[in-house]
């Protein structure tokens, strides 16, 4: 369905992959070792900073868990690794012209680890418990298809936008009761068996899949891996399936082991203690004189920015769109790119990240290239000119202060925060940094807390480019209303949310790719042109591994899709 | 005894009541949600699923009515369950707490099998180069903060020389008795964890081995003709000792809170690493578990202290 790839994504992604895929002390590159016979056994080990909570896939809301639900489940489909388009895994799929049925065809090989057959039943049976569970945070990716709100609220006991085929098992349909087009991505779904969970979601069942044992054990799988032992705080140990359905891995084991922090992951890549990993680009030039480790690099699907609060009752000029521009023209975002990660990030100046295909490559947008005049000038014609002091003053007299807030312990935003200011302080500004607990920090910024000006924070994207939650004005939150939202910037733009509308749920009911595009080019053009944000910059991922890793080949859109093929070099 | 051990468990009520409290009203009145926190940033995350997960979690009551609700189960030892994890905190913490009293008891050890020979030897070689140099020792091992100790011991032993782990409590796929892999693992945050107390340990027994080594039955045990080590090790150190042996119940509560930042800079799963984790995510009940467990182990180890104190010294009555 998504064919298109955005030209400009795809050519950078390849510019800093080729540019990157360094082995510095002379290890086997991935390309070299890719043609030797893959050798049997050995273990990877993975190290995160945070225990796993979960491996309940319907349950999973931290990237611990995620990464262990995927390798006991494979899911219905899979994004392509370096350009997020959707690709079949489990199910080959098919969408009907008018976008509101998805079919799904499971493969025959598709076996349970139990060697039962996996099949659409598994499908809904993951479906059904995501509307059973209390505790999920994803029943709302599920609300437009058919019948599902009424059997979340427990008024059916069946869904009807899905029927599965009579006459085979594997093959199944979702009916959507308006027209989705983030569906062909939510509605990959869970596949859980039913021979284990399908006690939970019962006509009868309540909420018991949320305490159901198997969550924290579970006992038939899909994936490459299954269960060995969890020891709770200090790792996460699988064993090979050896009854995969796509062929049984090369490795014997995968373990998922938790560390303090960065640092810790750094000395365990250097000690060999650990497989792979990411560092922070601050321990780049440090890794790179360890012989025994290659780095890829590949840019981060998300990207951090300086968040304008275009309604601050103090920094009032952050209203005034010229204002905005001024302060996009007046900070040198490549320098600030060099000194606070080293130079690994490109600069951002939309709201989707080259990798993604709805990056409007096929527009200009204004750079944004420093320009210190030009941001004096802007300011100027905004009415803000310098006082006896040298401060930006308006016509009333009101000073140009600027608090950019961000949150604490993340020394890149804090060192961000800093180098902002002491660049908006060259522009006359009486700009200061000034960084606060994270926690807090969420909750000002969900509830639209007036007294935060400027907050640099970040966006982790995804598969599905949809920017509702983010940019359409329904998000901004309202503290009179108690209604909260991400839209903390108070921007809105009539042409921008029905841009982000017909891409989301087209009138004309056309899901592909290049009408979404198109409607994310107007979207990004009005982001771009009122700039709301500053954009800053998409970092790079850098990813670690031992030499004797082969077969390892991260993208952005993923890391273990293919680890069933990964061996280890002995 | 009884009496005194029946008043003493008395005392530790209201002071584990007043660290609920106060743990609570910290925990729910710093700034933060934990709810918005932990979906922050999630896809088709919407008010409606917000308010749920509010209501599903006992959030949305009035905080009055959240701790009575969680005093009357914590009573029953069920702290509530895990926002992140779905599991119960008091069972999350118990499991991870042998680890760290395993650290903490280890590091008791290495302060002792230090700390003690190296005060008495100061204290025997008074004046020497070797005393200058214990002494050094004790002011640099209070001194040097224990974080960047332990970050140069793993450049060093780990990453220059690959002698010992730079985390964790076991090599991934060891067995889990291997006595050698946890010894060589534990070393390091071990050590680190104990400086402070040996040094502690050294200019104690420094000065209380001077001080008996003055006193009239020294003399006299000199006098009868006795060989300088057994003077030394059967009656001056048999009296030094004493000061020592009353602060081992407090010492163990000591390392446990020590074991925070030690166990963030080895990677060992212990209580403080979870939940100063915890405390992060505002996962309520992990921390309100962590910090009453915590709290019960430091009233029962000043408790020992005390016990001990009275029977080392029986002149020390419990008023």
């Amino acid at each position: 369905m998504r064919r298109l790839v955005a030209v400009l994504g795809a050519a950078m992604l390849v510019a800093v992959s080729c540019s990157s895929s360094a082995t510095p002390g002379g290890g086997a590159s991935p390309s070299a070792a890719s043609t030797e016979t893959p050798q049997q056994g050995g273990r990877v080990i993975e190290a995160t900073i945070s225990d796993i909570a979960t491996m309940q896939p319907v349950l999973v809301n931290d990237t611990a868990s995620g990464r262990i639900t995927a390798l006991l489940y494979d899911n219905l489909i899979q994004v392509d690794y370096k350009t997020g388009e959707p690709q079949p895994r489990l199910a080959t799929f098919s969408v009907s012209s008018d976008s509101l049925k998805y079919t799904y065809t499971i493969d025959p090989k598709a076996v349970w680890s139990d060697g039962k057959p996996i099949i659409a039943d598994d499908w809904l049976t993951g479906l059904k418990a995501v509307g059973k569970s209390k505790k999920t945070v994803r029943k709302s990716s599920f609300t437009n298809i058919q019948g599902f709100q009424e059997y979340s609220d427990g008024k059916a006991t069946t869904i009807p936008g899905v029927s599965i085929d009579p006459s085979n098992p594997k093959k199944f349909t979702v009916t959507m009761a308006k027209v989705t087009c983030s569906a062909i991505i939510d509605n990959i779904g869970y596949v859980l068996p039913t021979q284990v969970f399908g006690k939970y979601v019962t006509d009868a069942s309540k909420d018991e899949i949320d305490s159901a044992p198997e969550n924290t054990a579970p006992t038939v799988v899909s994936g490459p891996f299954k269960l060995n032992e969890w020891r709770k705080g200090d790792q996460v140990i699988l064993d090979k399936n050896p009854t995969y359905w796509q062929g049984a891995a090369n490795l014997d084991q995968y373990v998922y082991k938790v560390v303090a922090n960065q640092t810790a992951i750094t000395n365990g890549l250097k000690t060999g203690e650990i497989t792979f990993g990411t560092i922070q680009a601050k321990d780049l030039a440090d890794v790179q004189t360890v012989s025994t480790v290659k780095i890829d690099k590949y840019q981060n699907l998300g990207y951090t920015f300086i968040g304008w609060n275009t309604a601050s009752p103090t920094a009032i000029g952050l209203a005034d769109k010229r204002v905005r521009q001024a302060l996009a023209y007046g900070i040198d975002m490549d320098q600030v790119i060099k000194a606070v990660v080293f130079g690994e990030a490109t600069k951002q100046v939309a709201h989707h990240v080259p990798v993604q295909w709805a990056y409007p490559s096929g527009i200009q947008l204004n750079q944004y290239t420093y320009d210190k005049a030009k941001a004096q000038s802007l300011l100027k014609d905004a009415g803000w000119t310098p006082g006896p002091d040298g401060i930006l003053q308006n016509k009333d007299g009101k000073k140009f202060n600027l608090t950019i807030s961000t949150n604490s312990g993340n020394t890149e935003r804090e060192t961000l925060a800093t180098v902002a200011a002491e660049q908006y302080k060259q522009l006359g500004i009486n700009a200061k940094a000034a960084p606060e607990a994270f926690q807090g920090l969420v909750t000002k910024l969900t509830t639209g807390d007036s007294t935060l000006e400027a907050t640099i924070i970040g966006w982790s994207l995804g598969a599905e480019p949809d920017p509702y939650q983010i940019w359409h004005s329904s998000q901004i939150p309202d503290a009179a209303k108690n209604v909260q939202g991400f839209g903390f910037t108070f921007f809105k733009d009539p042409a921008m949310d029905k841009a982000i509308e017909e891409a989301r749920n087209p009138s004309n009911g056309d899901c592909s790719i290049a009408a979404r595009k198109k409607q994310y080019e107007t979207f990004n053009q009005i982001l771009n042109e009122n700039q709301p944000y500053n954009f800053g910059y998409a970092n790079n991922v850098l990813a670690v591994s031992q030499n004797s890793l082969q077969n390892f080949k991260p993208g952005s859109f993923s890391t273990v899709y293919n680890v069933y093929q990964w061996w280890v070099k002995k | 005894m009884r009496n005194f051990l029946i008043r003493r468990a008395l005392y530790a009520i209201p002071t584990l009541l007043g660290i609920s409290i106060i743990t609570f009203a910290i925990a729910r009145l710093s700034p933060g949600d934990p709810i918005r926190l932990f979906t922050f940033g999630i896809k088709d995350f919407t008010q409606e699923d917000y308010l749920r997960l509010l209501h599903v979690y006992g959030l949305d009551k009035p905080i009055p009515l959240q701790y009575v609700d969680w005093i009357s189960n914590a009573v029953r030892l069920n702290f509530g369950e895990s926002l992140i994890y779905h599991r119960e905190a008091g069972a999350m913490i118990l499991e991870r707490l042998p680890n760290t009293l395993q650290l903490a008891i280890t590091a008791l050890i290495l302060q002792l099998a230090i700390g003690v020979p190296l005060g008495v030897i100061a204290a025997l070689k008074r004046g020497s180069w070797a005393d200058g140099a214990i002494r050094v020792f004790g002011v640099a091992g209070h001194a040097v903060p224990a974080f960047w100790l332990g970050q140069m011991l793993i450049i060093l032993f780990a990453i220059s020389l690959r002698w010992l782990p730079s985390q964790g409590m076991l090599t991934v796929g060891k067995d889990q008795m291997d006595l050698l892999d946890r010894l060589k693992h534990i070393l390091l945050p071990a050590f680190v964890l104990a400086l402070v107390g040996i040094a502690n340990y050294s200019r104690i027994l420094r000065t209380e081995t001077l001080d008996v080594l003055g006193q009239d039955f020294i003399r006299t045990a000199h006098a009868k003709g006795l060989r300088e080590r057994v003077v030394v090790y059967v009656h001056a150190l048999r009296n030094s000792l004493i000061p020592v042996v009353t602060a081992l119940g407090g010492i163990l509560a000591t390392l446990v809170g020590g074991a925070l930042v030690i166990e963030q800079v080895f990677s060992w799963p212990g209580i403080g690493q979870f939940t100063f984790q915890a405390a992060i995510a505002k996962d309520y009940p992990i921390v309100q578990a962590g910090v009453m467990i915590a709290s019960t182990l430091l009233v029962i180890s000043y408790l020992l202290r005390d016990i001990t104190y009275a029977i080392v010294d029986p002149r020390i009555k419990v008023s």
